[in-house]
């Protein structure tokens, strides 16, 4: 077993574990604990299979930015610490066992498909995302331009870039904010219901 | 130009009375009922016409030279002819009539020369003698269908200008004694004691004065442009006006359920003439393809298209040119000469004779002839004028004017034909009026005796004849109605005349002129008076006397048709004999009923200078007979073919028609024979009714099957009843029964298969449509109601939801494509 | 041989069925937003990992950052909502969100 292996081996099974533990958590603090765990081990999985950049935004974003705002959300709405609004041991159940059936689905799926043939990173190859640094060609990407793909060998491109999603995802950020922002402001408390 | 002097002249005459018309009838609308006013204005507007005709008259007969009085020159005494112009100058014109002769005089010397420039001057028209008579061209163009043009024209010659001026002449003296006669309407309440309302009261209308006049000056309009018009469409127009005024004035009392009755019926009766007439139209148009008289003259004067009259040619011997082979009639060599490319057209020979026919047919009806002729009697329901006027003196002799119009265009067979109808017609009539008792109708059915005359005069090729008795009986017979108008104003409304008797002392005017009148129908003369060629005589002695002298030529001719001569013969006797019956029934003798008597009274100045007037016309009118000046003037412009008459031609036609000379040959025996029969009927009535001699009332009872007939009229009401009414009724009423039951049995049918099948309809609707529409509604509402239960609202389950969802379609997927 | 296209998919699955299972039964609105978390986390995975793997190239990865900012604004609403939900119940329960129910 390999370095790389065994690295991916550590963390898949930390990610696994992590998110199974998400599931199986009672309270919403140690959910969100767990939560950072297996994000964050999904970034060290982007960065073994080379995609540097990614798992970096995944750190950055996620752990980074989501998982906060989420503690805030938790913070916020939390009646009191620990709390615990319980599940039905039925319904656990019953979603346990269809969680289990879908995984076998999936499962079912990836092993029934025959994938495209795999690419190894070699130095002719320099395009494909399966090699590191993809820093560069990531940016260019966002600029409208393709080095993997178009400024190859001079031929037509064959890919375009992403510069309208990158400003569509851009000005749609905007949107949310400004969205998130209005409908989180506060109001005057509406009339308390009864429990 | 004289043709446009002329021309303006008369559509001065004729257009004035439409004027009156227009203001009269809506000025007295707005205006006082008990004005005037209206009557003044159609005096004014008719009197201002006969003026202008008479102008007309004069113009036309200067500018011609009197060429027409020359002709027979050598039998024209000269007194006469002076004397007949003073006559009628005397009323307004007396220094025009003594101009005419006497220019006459001065102008011999240069007779020749003037005829030149006059032929040079005037239009091409056919000039029978020294200058032209005939005056036609086009006064509007009212549309134009394809070749067909229809027209306002103008055709004026020697007949259209004697017409005229007898027209408005007697119009006037009419005018004049309705305004005496008609003036109990000047009021706002009249009383006409003849209408009865349902509850038995007399009926209450305002006075009709004003609309009396009013229908009169349209009358006169309608009338002057039909003797005005130059093509026979417009003919066909002004005859439907004149029927329309017949109409509205028979129908004056309008109350009165006779007169409306009367009014219907001679309309009716006009009708079915008019059928003929526009069939005789068609085939004129189809044939000839132009309805006018004379040709059609374009503005450089060239010659266009020919008229009628020049279309139909016809040989020296006054028969129509007929093709040799097929028998066909050609016609238009002049205008296929004219024009060179033109095919020559032909009309086959018998629907010469249906055109002819057909117009006849137009005059019968409106001539009131056999066997038309029972509206006239009826028509008397209207006020004694327009009995005077219309159906007397001008409208009903529209009929004998247009056969003598329309002559050029009539073979032999037709002017048989119109010999027999008026032969059947005059004896029918006379014979009628010797029982008659109503002073109107005697009157009537002697008009329609005179119009068999004037007919049968035209029929057996007295052109001449036949219209010298219509002028001549216009002015005597407009006379006897204004005295009988008289008579009835003067005894209250009473008509009878057995009522009547002795009422010369008390009206002695009328009583005189009536007498006038009555010898003048009669044609009482007294022979050898001035020569021993000439007599002395009123007018209608030498109307009469013409016609039946050229029916005895005819019969001469045609012994065949020996009748022609023998009825009007006994005719004449039998008119002598009703007339004077008449006149002593209600002048002579003792008072029959002394209330009539008592209250009877002569008329007012207004009613009885008329009288006076259109007596000594009666009287003098024709003086001179067959060579004076009336007659003269009468036949200057008749057709080339009259004179020389007609030869019978073996192939065409077995009939000879007599000319001029022929006629004069027999006229003295005509005469005698005439005379003869007039003196013995007035003999008879004498015997019978002004002396005590005879019991009239046991001849009548011994006669009475006869009387009878006669009192029934022939019986022609009743048979036309059975021949016409009863079968229409018995067909309307068959027609009601097959609506009743096959026509309204099928709708009603339909109706009910409808009723069934739309309640068919409904339960389908109701049950198949709706059900399947309330099905789709209710299901889809169940399926949503049990689908309601899957939205539980719970975020969580959905989420269960979809994941069962992917399950199942993956295990559905993993199932159908194993591998 | 590395880890393999496979081995990524079947973390991405575990992932994505944890994070299906923690929104089926969490009742905690947080919680189901950290569901939908690990599932976009599941997807980003077996983007790289193909990005990683075949010929997609760069475009896998490109994929996965919008996934990741869609992810962040998803978070930024869901909690604003989540927040609005709460002042008016006063709990953070989603069963207690049944007003639509049929």
């Amino acid at each position: 077993m390999s370095g790389e292996n065994f690295l991916f081996s550590v963390f898949a099974i930390l990610t696994c574990v992590s998110a199974l533990a998400v599931v199986l958590s009672q309270t919403v603090v140690r959910m969100a604990f767990w939560l950072v765990i297996s994000l964050g081990s999904t970034a060290a999985l982007f960065f073994l299979a080379n995609a540097d950049f990614v798992g970096a935004a995944q750190l950055l974003i996620y752990v980074g930015g989501t998982l906060v705002l989420l503690v805030f959300g938790v913070m916020l709405t939390a009646s009191g610490p620990y709390m615990k609004i319980g599940t039905s041991a039925g319904e656990t159940v019953v979603a346990g066992l269809l969680g289990l059936l879908f995984l076998f689905v999936v499962f079912a799926c990836i092993g029934g498909v025959e994938w495209r043939k795999p690419v190894t990173g070699s130095a002719d190859n320099i395009a494909t995302g399966a090699v590191g640094n993809t820093l560069r060609p990531l940016g260019l990407s966002f600029l409208g331009v393709r080095p993997d793909a178009d400024l190859a060998n001079g031929k037509p491109p064959e890919a375009s870039g992403y510069l309208l999603p990158f400003e569509i995802v851009s000005v749609h950020l905007l949107v949310v904010l400004i969205g998130a922002s209005y409908l989180a402001r506060a109001k005057r408390r509406a009339a308390p219901v009864g429990q | 130009m004289v043709g446009e002097t002329l021309r303006n002249l008369l559509m001065i005459a004729w257009l004035l009375p439409l004027v009156g018309f227009a203001v009269e009838i809506f000025g007295g609308f707005w205006g006082s009922r008990q004005s005037r006013a209206a009557a003044w204005i159609a005096v004014g507007c008719i009197a201002t016409g006969f003026v202008c005709s008479f102008s007309a008259l004069m113009i036309w007969g200067n500018a011609n030279h009197w060429s027409v009085m020359h002709k027979a020159e050598h039998g024209a005494s000269h007194e006469s002819h002076d004397g007949h112009q003073g006559e009628k100058g005397h009323e307004e014109h007396a220094p025009a009539g003594h101009e005419a002769p006497a220019e006459k005089h001065g102008s011999v010397s240069s007779e020749s020369q003037y005829k030149l420039t006059a032929l040079a001057a005037e239009e091409a028209n056919t000039a029978h003698a020294a200058g032209p008579t005939v005056y036609s061209g086009t006064l509007y163009y009212l549309a134009r269908f394809g070749s067909l043009d229809l027209s306002l024209d103008y055709y004026i010659d020697s007949l259209t200008l004697v017409m005229f001026t007898m027209v408005t002449f007697i119009a006037t003296c009419i005018h004049l004694f309705a305004m005496g006669y008609m003036s109990e309407e000047l009021t706002e309440e009249y009383v006409d004691h003849h209408a009865h309302l349902s509850n038995g009261h007399h009926v209450h209308r305002p006075g009709r004065f004003y609309r009396f006049f009013a229908f009169l000056s349209l009358f006169c309009f309608s009338m002057l442009g039909l003797v005005l018009a130059g093509n026979i469409f417009q003919v066909f127009i002004f005859w439907e006006l004149v029927g329309i005024c017949s109409f509205l004035l028979i129908g004056f009392y309008t109350e009165r359920k006779s007169a409306s009755n009367a009014a219907n019926k001679a309309f009716i009766m006009n009708r079915v003439g008019d059928f003929g007439f526009l069939i005789g139209l068609m085939v004129l148009w189809t044939f000839f393809g132009t309805f006018r008289f004379g040709e059609t003259v374009n503005d450089k004067g060239e010659v266009v298209q020919a008229g009628l009259f020049q279309l139909l040619q016809r040989d020296d011997t006054g028969n129509v040119i007929r093709d040799v082979e097929t028998g066909e009639v050609s016609v238009g060599a002049a205008d296929a000469a004219m024009n060179p490319g033109n095919a020559r057209k032909t009309i086959p020979y018998f629907l010469l004779v249906v055109a002819g026919l057909g117009v006849f047919a137009g005059c019968v009806g409106k001539s009131a002839q056999f066997p038309l002729q029972t509206w006239l009697p009826d028509a008397m329901e209207g006020p004694t004028p327009v009995s005077a006027l219309v159906h007397s003196a001008t409208m009903v002799a529209a009929g004998v004017y247009l056969v003598g119009r329309f002559y050029p265009m009539f073979v032999q067979e037709v002017l048989l034909t119109i010999a027999y109808v008026g032969c059947i017609t005059l004896f029918m009539a006379a014979t009628i009026a010797i029982v008659a008792t109503d002073i109107k109708k005697v009157l009537a059915y002697s008009t329609i005796s005179q119009l068999g005359y004037m007919m049968l005069g035209l029929g057996v090729f007295g052109w001449g004849a036949g219209l010298f008795h219509l002028v001549t009986h216009a002015f005597f017979k407009s006379l006897m109605f204004l005295c009988s108008g008289s008579v009835i104003y003067g005894c209250h409304h009473e008509q009878e005349m057995p009522k009547m008797g002795g009422l010369w002392r008390k009206m002695p005017i009328t009583a005189f002129t009536m007498l006038v009148g009555v010898i003048a129908i009669s044609g009482l003369a007294i022979p050898g008076l001035i020569s021993l060629s000439s007599v002395f005589a009123f007018s209608g002695f030498f109307s009469k006397d013409a016609v039946v002298a050229t029916s005895l030529a005819f019969v001469k001719a045609n012994p065949s048709h020996f009748l022609l001569f023998l009825m009007p013969l006994l005719t004449a006797g039998i008119t002598a004999f009703y007339m004077f019956r008449l006149w002593f029934y209600t002048f002579a003798g003792k008072p029959r009923d002394m209330h009539v008597y008592d209250h009877c009274h002569e008329s007012p100045l207004i009613m009885t200078v008329p009288l006076l007037v259109l007596s000594v016309l009666a009287a003098f009118c024709a003086v001179g007979g067959e060579q004076g000046p009336l007659f003269l003037l009468i036949t200057g412009d008749q057709p080339s073919h009259v004179s020389h008459g007609v030869a019978a031609v073996a192939g065409a036609s077995t009939l000879t028609l007599p000319g001029h000379d022929a006629v004069h040959a027999v006229h003295a025996e005509a005469g005698t024979y005439a005379l003869i029969a007039a003196a013995s009927g007035t003999l008879i009535a004498w015997l019978l009714y002004g002396t005590t001699m005879v019991n009239v009332a046991e001849m009548k009872r011994q006669l009475s099957g006869l009387h009878g007939f006669l009192v029934n009229k022939w019986h022609f009401d009743e048979l036309y009843d059975a021949l016409f009414m009863k079968p229409a009724h018995i067909i309307g009423k068959f027609c009601t029964w097959i609506d009743r039951t096959i026509f309204d049995g099928i709708i009603h049918g339909s109706a009910k298969v409808m009723i069934a099948v739309s309640k068919w309809d409904r339960l389908f609707d109701e049950s198949v449509v709706d059900g399947f529409v309330n099905l789709l509604g209710s299901s889809t509402f169940a399926v949503g109601r049990s689908l309601r239960v899957v939205q539980t609202g719970r975020l969580r389950q959905y989420v269960m939801f979809i994941v069962v969802g992917v399950v199942a379609l993956f295990a559905i997927l993993f199932t159908t494509f194993p591998g | 041989m590395a880890a393999g296209l496979n081995a990524y998919l079947l973390v991405g699955a575990v992932l994505f069925v944890c994070g299906v299972i923690c929104m089926a039964t969490k009742r905690n609105g947080i919680g189901v937003l950290m569901g939908v978390e690990l599932v976009l986390n599941g997807a980003n995975v077996n983007f790289v990992a193909f990005s990683r793997y075949t010929d997609l190239g760069l475009d896998g990865q490109i994929f996965s950052l919008f996934v990741i900012v869609l992810a962040a604004a998803e978070a930024a609403v869901a909690l604003a909502i989540a927040l609005n939900f709460y002042n008016n119940h006063l709990t953070i329960d989603v069963d207690r969100a049944n007003k639509l129910k049929g």
